[in-house]
């Protein structure tokens, strides 16, 4: 269609605008991988040498090897507890009435709006009062209070899908609600309460702030030991572990959406 | 340039006042959706003030050939003309015309009044001018003093004349209905029909509906456009549509039709004479030109051209009687005929007397009761 | 028959963890209205001292510049994040769609220290903004943009645009086709049907995004730690600073109570003003 030459502006005014945004978005994420190659130990750009050598380091530096474990505990310890504890609380508040009900969901809803340093502050006082030390049982009680909102949305979510005919026809064939819930419910919602769980690990492997208040030297999680590196050192190494980070989610994230459609899951696809 | 089959069909199937300049005219418009063809080269000259049905299944591409005159589509091939002024690059907001959607579209965050307005508005009317004919197009579709309402607090069928009204305050050029009715129940759907012709000829509007119920276009159209894959088949009074239908796909697809054995005996014109067992009637010759003469050919002949005679009788065709529907006014009858049909033939019998008088499991004549009958040549594919 | 036959199971152990969280956050109101013994954990006897120390000006000023900062971070994503959500959602190339939903979307799983540490190297003094400007000539000496107001924007706006992209998004995608159709049909150009159809029927999505991203910026740590360096005060670094250099758990409790009870009387206030564009939009 021959447009006029409004439209024509229209048009590709709008594409330069987006084009600039998103040259914004990707602007730092460019800026750190160029960076990262920097042969000499400031933070400079452009570099004036290239050099692998802050990816050796951010590999072989005791305290990013140590961070990485200790979060990957704490991740997997909190997302698979939030995980358990959050889907059977949204399949109770899905299916039951009962005392408390809203109450409880509130509270345990409230950490979506409560900021993570006041969480963490919070968790910190009480440790104190109750004479327990910033050890993992801490760190991991606090990450499975942030992430659990989020597995109990999913599994809601998936609930609410559920076609609750199928567990009718299972009581009708005999079943007990045991048996229903662990040969007809669970298998039903795996990809609802999978989703919830990667994200819970997700969030929790990547939590800062929290963390900083409630994990001591011992227990420091990978974020932590990222934020004391670069209150210590000015060098380029944290530059290569950004690279590294954001290669890896980026893949991921392309995978998921290969497989699943993140625009779905995220339910941002036309309607 | 060589003059296409569509095109001569499409011209000599327009009827006398062609000298008047056609409101909507196609010239071989193409459009196509990857490697499909949603609409092959539609030739089609709509006059002014006419009330023009497209008829077909879904898919048949009528509301692709509604969505290029509108202006959401562009056509692949060919030219569109409203009024005489050539709009195929025209954009949509360019045409002056007014659409109403199957969902409505009415702007839930606008009052009726508002919604109405909105055309008015990018027109550039003024605000007392818009006030007076707001309330002239509520007037005309009945909902004076619905002005302020919200179009959640309104029903469907308010909602459709809310839409209506919107359409048709701009004055539009051409006024498009995209299977309006369809979200409509039975009753309403008679009403807003006999309502939307009235307006229509109140107001001399050029109309295009789109619709797949063909009681609907026989109902309501000037002229229809029969469509199936892509192609015009037929334009033509609902009348000639039923009667005369040119070719098999619009035979069966308007009104009910069984499909008979027959054969070629002579041409004599116009007209052909063919041989159904051992009865003959006379068909029109141009459908079945391409035939040999003793050459097979299907004949069509639809529920009330054939009547039940006493089985055996002379001059009639014998079948077995397989079922009777009670329909109230009249009784259908599937007669099996094996050596003169695929498939049970149905006749409408009026009254109840064949309720007793054709059993089921009794033998049964056939008589053509009617000079309405056509022939096309024999095949499955329209 | 019982028709609840899991709840004890189900939900007593939601309620352990409820009652942990509320503990905590006990904890918090406690302390806050207790004195601070320096040098120690321990608290004194019940006092309103830290709620008073408050409206000093020094804090008054950093609930403010909090505020501020939020206010200007939600409004410029919001800005910046439209477009983006705009083309996810009517782009008729799929590559494109895929594209800005993974470069929208990423950065959400990357944490905060990995965004806001790459913004550093983008601000610095020897950082890509200020070595492309002195390379082009635009500067003589470079411009601090590291530890000030501007510069944490700067990172929270791009810290917070996925969540709004993907919050817009949805709420574009629901708007539904024909509506933008009848009003292109009935005369209107591109730009008035973005100005009287979309846009009005979007504003629910705008509202939640815009409140989202007011709350998320408030709740920012490590971005206005790390780039404001000190140097610019949020309640966020003032709770840290208090709470780890002079272990001022009590006064820390305190601010965390004022800035939470802020936050949410700005979100309540948001969400009211909100209510004519949402009934604008037919929602209400």
């Amino acid at each position: 269609m021959r447009r006029s030459p409004g439209a024509m502006l229209l048009r590709w005014s709008g594409r330069a605008v987006v084009a600039a945004i998103l040259l914004f978005v990707l602007l730092p994420g460019v800026v750190v991988a160029i960076s990262a190659f920097n042969d000499r130990a400031i933070l400079q750009f452009p570099p004036q040498s290239w050099s692998l050598r802050w990816f050796w380091r951010a590999f072989s530096y005791a305290d990013f090897a140590k961070g990485f474990w200790n979060g990957l505990t704490v991740t997997v310890w909190a997302s698979s507890i939030a995980l358990v504890i959050g889907s059977a609380f949204a399949f109770a508040i899905h299916r039951y009435q009962f005392v408390l009900r809203d109450l409880l969901e509130g509270i345990l809803l409230s950490p979506l709006i409560i900021p993570h340093y006041t969480i963490g502050l919070g968790m910190l006082i009480l440790a104190s009062q109750a004479n327990v030390g910033r050890g993992f049982p801490l760190v991991i009680f606090a990450h499975v209070v942030m992430v659990l909102p989020f597995v109990m949305r999913s599994t809601y979510i998936s609930l609410e899908n559920l076609d609750t005919r199928m567990e009718l026809a299972a009581s009708s064939l005999g079943a007990t609600p045991l048996r229903i819930l662990f040969t007809v419910t669970i298998p039903l919602l795996i990809p609802g309460l999978l989703s919830g769980w990667l994200f819970a690990a997700i969030l929790s492997f990547n939590e800062f702030t929290a963390t900083l208040f409630v994990s001591s030297q011992a227990t420091q999680t990978l974020p932590v030991a990222m934020y004391n590196y670069v209150r210590e050192f000015a060098d380029p190494t944290l530059a290569a572990l950004s690279v590294i980070y954001i290669v890896v989610t980026a893949t991921l994230l392309t995978v998921a959406n290969s497989f699943l459609g993140l625009g779905k899951i995220l339910n941002v696809d036309a309607h | 340039m060589l003059m296409r089959t569509d095109q001569v069909t499409a011209n000599t199937q327009s009827a006398a006042g062609e000298k008047i300049r056609p409101a909507v005219q196609l010239d071989g418009v193409t459009k196509r959706f990857g490697d499909s063809v949603a609409l092959h080269e539609a030739w089609l000259k709509i006059r002014p003030c006419e009330f023009m049905t497209l008829l077909g299944p879904s898919g048949c591409g009528k509301t692709t050939l509604l969505n290029l005159v509108a202006g959401f589509l562009e056509a692949d091939d060919g030219e569109i003309f409203i009024d005489g002024d050539l709009v195929t690059e025209t954009p949509a907001h360019r045409r002056e015309i007014g659409i109403v959607f199957q969902n409505y579209a009415l702007f839930p965050h606008m009052s009726v009044a508002s919604n109405i307005a909105y055309g008015l508005k990018t027109r550039g009317v003024d605000k007392k001018e818009i006030a007076r004919r707001v309330d002239d197009a509520l007037a005309l579709v009945k909902l004076t003093g619905f002005a302020g309402r919200k179009p959640r607090q309104l029903s469907g069928g308010q909602q459709q004349r809310v839409a209506l009204a919107r359409a048709l305050v701009i004055k539009p050029k051409v006024l498009l209905l995209d299977e309006p009715f369809s979200a409509l129940d039975k009753n309403l759907r008679g009403s807003m029909q006999v309502e939307l012709k009235q307006i229509q000829r109140e107001l001399g509007v050029t109309t295009i509906f789109v619709t797949h119920d063909q009681g609907e276009a026989l109902s309501m159209s000037d002229r229809i456009a029969v469509m199936s894959a892509g192609r015009i088949r037929q334009i033509a009074a609902p009348d000639d549509v039923y009667r005369r239908p040119a070719d098999r796909f619009v035979a069966s697809f308007v009104g009910d039709a069984n499909v008979l054995n027959g054969r070629l005996v002579e041409r004599r014109g116009d007209v052909a004479v063919v041989s159904i067992g051992d009865i003959s009637t006379s068909v029109p010759a141009a459908p079945i030109a391409a035939v040999a003469i003793g050459g097979a050919v299907d004949v069509f002949a639809r529920p009330e051209h054939l009547s039940v005679t006493p089985h055996g009788a002379s001059g009639s065709l014998s079948g077995t009687v397989t079922t009777q529907v009670f329909q109230g006014g009249h009784v259908d009858l599937l007669i099996d005929a094996p050596r003169i049909a695929h498939a049970p033939i149905l006749v409408r019998v009026p009254g109840i007397a064949a309720l007793s008088s054709c059993p089921v499991g009794a033998g049964a004549g056939l008589t053509i009761c009617s000079e309405d009958i056509v022939a096309f040549p024999p095949g499955e594919a329209p | 028959m019982n028709t609840r036959p899991f709840l004890g199971w189900f939900v007593s152990p939601a309620g352990l963890v409820a009652v942990g969280l509320l503990a905590a956050m006990l904890a918090v109101f406690q302390y806050s209205a207790r004195t601070y013994i320096p040098g120690t954990l321990a608290v004194g006897g019940f006092t309103w001292a830290n709620f008073e120390a408050m409206l000093r000006p020094l804090y008054a000023m950093a609930f403010w510049n909090t505020v501020l900062i939020c206010f200007e971070t939600a409004v410029f994503t919001l800005f910046l994040a439209y477009p983006l959500a705009y083309a996810l959602v009517r782009t008729s190339s799929p590559t494109l769609r895929s594209f800005i939903l993974i470069v929208s979307v990423t950065p959400l799983f990357l944490g905060e220290v990995v965004r806001t540490y790459s913004w550093m190297i983008v601000l610095g003094n020897n950082g890509f903004l200020n070595t492309l400007m002195l390379k082009l000539g635009l500067l003589d000496r470079p411009v601090q943009m590291m530890f000030t107001a501007g510069g944490v924007i700067a990172a929270l706006v791009h810290v917070t645009m996925p969540i709004m992209v993907i919050m817009l998004a949805a709420a574009l995608s629901h708007i539904d086709r024909s509506y933008e159709k009848a009003a292109e049909s009935l005369g209107a150009g591109p730009i008035r049907v973005f100005m009287t159809i979309t846009l009005p029927l979007s504003m629910p999505g705008v509202v939640a995004g815009f409140s989202t991203a007011f709350a998320w910026t408030f709740s920012a740590f490590a971005t206005p730690q790390l780039i404001g360096g000190g140097r610019v005060s949020t309640v966020s670094t003032l709770i840290y600073q208090l709470g780890f250099s002079s272990f001022n758990f009590p006064f820390a409790a305190s601010l965390s109570i004022v800035g939470l009870a802020l936050s949410l009387a700005v979100i309540a206030l948001l969400t009211k003003a909100a209510r004519p564009l949402e009934r604008m939009a037919g929602t209400t």
